[in-house]
């Protein structure tokens, strides 16, 4: 009886679990299967090679997206030797330090800081003083969210690099910076680069931080002294106008930066999978 | 092949150059790896003291007013944080609300039903999802999500709870489609994977030893989960929850599209709203006047204050099964 | 109670040990893992170009001891050394002293393999090129002739540019030595280096050992008692911390003054 009891509640929460699973699912299936729809319906070539259209004509987003790729490269490059700087101390020379502590308590708050706030403090710094919205504003904001993504890799990478291969550097009379730059950033390489690729895919898709900082622009323009275009910015004021054209290149665009975001992500996992097999 | 003997004397000369060399570069790397953590807290303590250097003309100017007042009118120069705040809570809440039992279902479901096969599939899957940027449901929310409540589930909440003392002003008509409740339902949708994968690599941290043994005394797989699973991960998974309310509360691209941006409270959760992130995005660059931008930043400043709190908790809640588990 | 047999080998062993000046002495030395003490007023005194064994039961300070000879302890916070350890007369435990100098002076070999995540060439010229500049012929060259002493010659000459890390796990020990004597150490400390390998690969390290000490002070840890037997000279037998008894090998395992010597080689305990 009382068995009896306890299996029928079983069934019940398991099949409840299930259900869960089956509804949550299903949501992200339906996101994902609309935005290949729309998106792809607007697919074509000079999406890529033409330029953001006024309202009513037709165009492409190449400005966007060569804003985006520029603006996300120099971000990468800016905040990513800081973050494996920095998670090199706090994983080798600063490993026992109470600074390793708060810098690690720090970071994880950065890393799930509202990324809008972000934007605020980049906008505060660099584009009060400079008087003007700007390519650079753009790149700081995404740099400062690539910085804790990296700086978290980076840390738990290096300590996953077994002791005994410090040791074995150590001992043969290598100085410690020698073992960490030769011995143990080689072993932990796959991790690193792992993470530096989940940040890209992190700020690719990356619309509030940009909103204030690097604006938008109508046309094409590499001059990191004024604003430019970005495609996540793009999608945002073309979603919202009444235009269908504008609308169109909103999802196409939104499609892009999926299919970039997944595929970058899986190239980590690929790369993150191999590094455990060795 | 005799080359190599025990080493003396010619190259040391050679030696003491290269170790006054490696000291001097050992100190260098040293000093910039520190320098690049203390950057780390730099960066934040930046961003704290210019939000609050920001925000100073509005607090000198509204004083404690600012977060009580609803009123939000930029001709006047009035303007107070409450309909952003309200929004932001409540939007967050209906998602959490939603998210929450599902994401730790399907972790659940992921850890100890799902056919071995389709674990890895499937785990795989809940985590690129994860990594979707937000401007993706976003635009969902507003294009499909949105028309589709107003056709469907919003008629159907009016209706049915309109003689329901009580729930009939939380569900008072008319169906906008955007508003309060398609926010928190898109934020739900959003921070499920993410309440899904933390909670199942917390889960997979309990010793199987601990599940086998539970198994063996009979019991069924409920009662494992929440008699020894639970337990032993509950304040992990209260941090994970905390982590995505955190996610939640600062969400801005996912609520923007569709939460109508209107700063007023009203008491049904169809009518539009506003959130602190929406009112940043929608007004920041058209605000005029020192003191409307000084405003807005003074929202950023409220809200970091709250992310700020919320995650710290979320992480020394995470912290701790660390320290239980012995990593 | 310790009662410490430290030997002289220039005086008691002067027929086995023509050149036994002592390379190591070791005199008063406690270590602390913060505030337990893991070494115990440890006094010996190694002998030049000659194999010394330390065995003992887990957790009696035979890896403590050895990590002090090169001070690798000090990548740990906590760990503190006291007391004197000289070689060849200057004692290393002196703040003034080196530590990368002494390290590669003094080699050391661990108990799993640690080949560095590189080629095998470069495992072995990573560690050369640190302190000496030398052309690429006279680097190969020193390659070469770290491997052959290391007996991985003939196994790896064709396949210099593979990773160390496809070798197997016998060869990656070869390797370890190899990139250890390559750098000209004078002493070559081995942690228990055969205890994760096969048989066969046992074997050969042990016949290495044989010939490596014509040129190298060698110290070895090892829990396996047949291996001290068959490699070293000398015997230090630890407990606790302690040094119980330190002698000639065939001494030690043949005829021990201290019980507990007596038990532990003929497996009563440990």
């Amino acid at each position: 009886m009382l068995y009896a009891r306890r299996r029928l509640r079983n069934t019940i929460m398991m099949g409840l679990c299930v259900a869960a699973a089956g509804f949550g699912l299903l949501w992200l299936l339906v996101i994902l299967g609309e935005l290949v729809w729309k998106g792809t319906a607007g697919l074509s070539i000079s999406v890529f090679t033409e330029m953001t259209p006024p309202p009513g004509d037709a165009g492409g987003l190449l400005n966007p997206i060569v804003g985006s790729l520029l603006m996300t490269g120099l971000a990468v490059l800016i905040g990513a030797p800081v973050g494996v700087l920095a998670g090199t101390y706090m994983a080798e020379y600063g490993r026992h330090t109470r600074l390793t502590g708060v810098v690690r308590f720090i970071n994880d708050i950065l890393l799930s800081a509202p990324s809008i706030i972000v934007g605020l403090f980049v906008y505060e710094v660099l584009v009060v003083t400079m008087g003007h919205f700007s390519g650079i504003a753009g790149v700081m904001a995404l740099a400062l969210i690539v910085l804790p993504v990296v700086v978290r890799t980076t840390e738990d990478m290096l300590l996953l690099v077994p002791d005994a291969l410090r040791e074995a550097g150590t001992a043969i009379g290598a100085p410690r910076w020698v073992v960490i730059r030769h011995v143990a950033y080689r072993a932990a390489r796959a991790g690193i680069t792992t993470g530096v690729l989940l940040a890209i895919a992190r700020i690719s898709g990356e619309t509030a931080p940009l909103l204030f900082t690097a604006l938008n622009n109508q046309f094409f323009s590499v001059n990191l002294g004024a604003p430019i275009a970005s495609l996540p910015v793009t999608i945002f004021q073309f979603a919202l106008s009444p235009y269908e054209e504008w609308q169109q290149l909103a999802w196409t665009g939104a499609l892009i930066i999926t299919f970039a975001v997944l595929a970058l992500s899986i190239v980590a996992r690929v790369l993150a999978g191999r590094g455990e097999s060795r | 092949m005799t080359d190599i003997a025990a080493g003396e004397g010619a190259q040391s000369d050679g030696r003491q150059a290269s170790l006054r060399r490696f000291a001097l570069s050992d100190a260098a790397f040293r000093n910039t790896t520190r320098a690049a953590a203390l950057l780390v807290l730099l960066s934040l303590a930046g961003v704290a003291v210019s939000l609050v250097n920001g925000s100073l003309l509005a607090f000198s100017t509204f004083g404690f007013e600012f977060l009580v007042s609803e009123s939000w009118n930029p001709v006047k120069e009035k303007f107070g944080a409450l309909a952003p705040i309200y929004g932001t809570v409540a939007t967050s809440l209906i998602a959490m609300l939603i998210a929450v039992p599902v994401g730790v279902g399907i972790a659940i479901f992921l850890t100890e039903l799902c056919p071995r096969p389709l674990r890895r599939p499937i785990g795989i899957a809940v985590e690129l999802l994860a990594g979707i940027p937000s401007i993706i449901y976003g635009i969902w929310g507003l294009f499909v999500f949105a028309p589709f409540l107003q056709r469907t589930l919003q008629p159907f909440l009016i209706s049915t709870f309109s003689h329901v003392p009580g729930l009939s002003s939380l569900f008072a008509g008319p169906p906008y489609g955007i508003g309060i409740l398609t926010a928190g339902l898109i934020l739900a949708i959003m921070v499920l994977p993410f309440i899904t994968s933390i909670c199942r690599d917390v889960f997979a941290s309990v010793p199987p030893v601990l599940k086998e043994s539970a198994y063996g005394l009979g019991l069924t797989t409920w009662e494992v989960t929440s008699r020894v699973v639970l337990p032993y991960t509950r304040v992990a998974v209260v941090g994970a929850v905390m982590l995505a309310l955190g996610r939640a509360l600062g969400e801005t691209m996912a609520v923007t599209f569709v939460i109508g941006n209107a700063h007023r409270i009203t008491a049904s959760i169809l009518a539009p709203g506003t959130t602190i992130s929406a009112a940043i995005a929608n007004e920041f660059t058209e605000a005029t006047g020192d003191l409307y931008t000084s405003s807005l930043i003074a929202l950023g400043l409220v809200l970091f204050v709250i992310t700020f709190i919320v995650l710290a908790i979320a992480r020394l809640m995470l912290a701790r099964l660390r320290t239980k588990a012995g990593r | 109670m310790t009662q410490m047999m430290t030997i002289e080998p220039a005086t008691t062993h002067a027929t086995r040990h023509a050149t036994g000046r002592p390379k190591i002495e070791v005199r008063n030395l406690d270590f602390h893992y913060g505030t337990s003490r893991a070494l115990k007023d440890i006094s010996l005194s190694l002998p030049e170009r000659s194999v010394t064994a330390f065995i003992g039961p887990s957790g009696c300070g035979k890896s403590t001891l050895l990590r002090v000879f090169n001070r690798i302890y000090e990548l740990y916070p906590g760990q503190k050394a006291s007391g004197e350890v000289l070689l060849d007369g200057v004692n290393i435990l002196d703040r003034k002293q080196d530590l990368n100098l002494l390290r590669a002076k003094i080699g050391m070999v661990f108990q799993k393999p640690t080949p560095f995540p590189m080629t095998i060439y470069e495992n072995i010229a990573f560690g050369v090129r640190l302190y000496e500049k030398l052309t690429k012929a006279e680097l190969d060259g020193r390659v070469e002739d770290a491997l052959r002493r290391a007996a991985l010659w003939d196994e790896v000459k064709d396949k210099l540019d593979a990773s160390g890390l496809s070798l197997s796990g016998g060869q990656q020990q070869r390797l370890c030595i190899a990139r250890t004597v390559a750098v000209k150490p004078e002493v070559i400390l081995l942690d228990e280096p055969a205890s994760a390998l096969d048989p066969i690969s046992t074997a050969k390290i042990e016949e290495l050992i044989e010939e490596l000490q014509a040129d190298y002070t060698i110290v070895i840890v090892t829990h396996n008692m047949q291996q001290a037997a068959r490699v070293s000279r000398q015997t230090a037998f630890m407990y606790l911390g302690e040094l119980i008894e330190f002698a000639d090998t065939e001494t030690i395992f043949t005829s021990p003054r201290e019980k507990r010597t007596q038990d532990y080689i003929t497996g009563r305990f440990g």
